[in-house]
């Protein structure tokens, strides 16, 4: 049952993932991509891991994904497209960042893998699922607790710099 | 699931029924806020068709049934129709998260020349541990259906309408997930039972070494939370797009906003999503605030010996204590719905920077503040028992 669950759920995230990139129209792709973190948090949900699974579903679905919809309607995309899928001769730097991505996106799965163990053998009744959570919490805040204040001012720092950038001459918030 | 066919198809029942009860509640709240709205307003409202216009109701569904079908020239005719149904999605899955009576234990009993072993049955569609986590999950989904009409019907009173709509329910989210950061400090759970059951009784805490009991008072949420409560039902005004936050739709400026362009049933399936939401809102308010589906001052025990001492059986009386809590539940709740009405007829709509500004500079520090006080009072108050 659960594996049959998991082969459907592996299917759709696949199938949306590949609708993100091929897709032409961006208010479609971002919406493949809704579709594909949806599955993703259910398959989290099929691991038993509760609280990222909903953790997904609140942040990536609900807040963030919104963000992107609401931005990709409001501005006048074609010059964007345009600017963006005209790469003829950049077309080999594209190909090997995405490399590079995979490469250190397959490296960062090697090395985490046993990282977040949490009684993996055991089914999770409630009172479990409030440990499991508990347990995330603990170690987030004494062992990753660098990490993770580190990752929240990066992204502080990315995004003072869109702000930055998005001001500057030629930019889409340009002051003239 | 289950352990043996009766109790699957119980808990398959089940589900259907709690979907179908936040359907049929439509039409009733429908004549509600137009009788309701006219009280106020000092006219009759629909009282024409049916003893107090109630037949009304069926008029409209069938009315509703027979507009003709249709998709604008330049829309998107799959986003267009996915969007009415999408906006029943987070409604149905927030409301079977939601436990709404005591659970029935059954005895062994005979039923088709079979006897059926002793049950468990929650009234509730699915018992999650991480319950509030997941309807606030399932709520942040409903921004969807809005973009989705918006950008589908190539309507520029509907873009507008759902740009406005994502803004608003993202803005809303953050108050509404910081206000109920208290209630889960203070309950320590995310389930939603152990928050019910930690309400019984009269007003009573473990404070800084002394044993405070208010016995005039039930042990509500709202006592302990006031500002949560507020700030919570405040937010969920926002997101269930309701008066005075109906920007999305603004019939003045935007003619009607993101469903410009619907009419007919998916009209009507956008309405059963907004009420779904109030629904949704009103329950949680209950249950975080006001004690769930408990009677203050009565225990479940109680009105189970009642039920036993005039003459019911086993069974029989756990089928009632749970039929009468499921009641009160119910009224709670209604009481909560009318509220939403009322407002609606009340107040005004904001203006958008006041929306933002209210959103932004008023309610999620009040919300971050509540957050903090209540964990520097359960510090204080070490071992604090509620």
């Amino acid at each position: 049952m659960e594996g049959l669950l998991f082969y459907i759920l592996a299917a759709f995230i696949l199938v949306f993932s590949l609708a993100v990139i091929v897709v032409a129209n961006p208010i479609f792709s971002a919406l493949f991509l809704v579709l594909s973190m949806i599955s993703l948090a259910f398959m989290f949900f099929l691991l038993q891991a509760y609280f990222i699974a909903t953790v997904q579903l609140i942040v990536y679905a609900g807040a963030v994904m919104v963000l992107f919809l609401m931005v990709l309607m409001l501005f006048d995309l074609k010059k964007e497209i345009d600017i963006f899928s005209s790469g003829q001769r950049l077309g080999g730097l594209k190909i090997a960042s995405a490399g590079l991505l995979t490469g250190l996106l397959l490296w960062s799965i090697h090395y985490s893998i046993g990282l977040f163990q949490l009684q993996p053998e055991k089914v999770l009744d409630a009172q479990g699922q409030m440990e499991q959570t508990k347990t995330l919490s603990v170690i987030l805040f004494t062992k990753y607790l660098f990490a993770f204040e580190a990752l929240g001012f990066l992204l502080l720092l990315i995004a003072i710099g869109v702000v930055a950038l998005s001001r500057i001459k030629g930019g889409t918030h340009a002051r003239d | 699931m289950g352990s043996d066919i009766l109790e699957i198809s119980i808990n398959a029942i089940k589900l259907i029924v709690i979907f179908l009860l936040m359907v049929q509640l439509v039409p009733f709240l429908v004549w509600v806020e137009r009788r309701g709205s006219a009280f106020i307003q000092n006219r009759f409202g629909p009282n024409r068709v049916g003893p107090l216009g109630l037949l009304q109701l069926l008029a409209d569904a069938i009315k509703f049934l027979w507009k003709e079908e249709f998709v604008p020239q330049k829309g998107r005719a799959f986003l267009f129709y996915a969007a009415p149904v999408v906006a029943l999605l987070p409604g149905a899955l927030a409301f079977a998260a939601i436990p709404l009576s005591v659970p029935v234990y059954l005895e062994k009993f005979e039923l088709f020349g079979q006897t059926w072993g002793p049950y468990r049955i929650a009234i509730q569609g699915y018992e999650l541990g991480i319950g509030i986590v997941f309807v606030l999950d399932a709520s942040s989904l409903g921004a969807y259906s809005l973009l989705m009409a918006g950008w589908g019907s190539s309507n520029k009173y509907s873009l507008l309408g759902a740009l406005r709509a994502s803004a608003q329910v993202i803005s809303y989210e953050l108050s509404l997930g910081l206000s109920l950061v208290g209630v889960l400090l203070l309950y320590q759970s995310f389930d939603f039972s152990d928050i019910i059951s930690a309400q019984v009784g009269p007003l009573s805490f473990f404070f800084a070494g002394h044993d405070v009991k208010v016995p005039f008072l039930p042990n509500w949420g709202i006592f302990y939370q006031p500002l949560g409560a507020l700030l919570f039902f405040a937010a969920t005004f926002a997101e269930t797009n309701r008066l005075p936050f109906d920007l999305p739709e603004a019939e003045s400026e935007l003619v009607a906003g993101y469903h410009t362009e619907y009419g007919g049933l998916k009209m009507l399936m956008f309405y059963i999503g907004e009420y779904g939401h109030m629904l949704v809102a009103s329950a949680l308010m209950v249950t975080f605030f006001f004690g769930g589906y408990h009677i203050p001052f009565i225990s479940i025990e109680g009105v189970r010996t009642f039920f036993l001492d005039h003459g019911f059986s086993l069974n029989g009386s756990n089928l009632l204590t749970s039929l009468v809590f499921h009641l009160v539940f119910l009224l709670k709740v209604l009481f909560f719905l009318w509220v939403f009405i009322w407002v609606r007829w009340t107040l005004p709509r904001f203006r958008y920077d006041q929306l933002m500004d209210l959103g932004w500079k008023v309610m999620l520090p009040w919300a971050l503040c509540n957050t903090i006080v209540t964990a520097l009072v359960l510090l204080v108050a070490k071992e604090a028992r509620f």
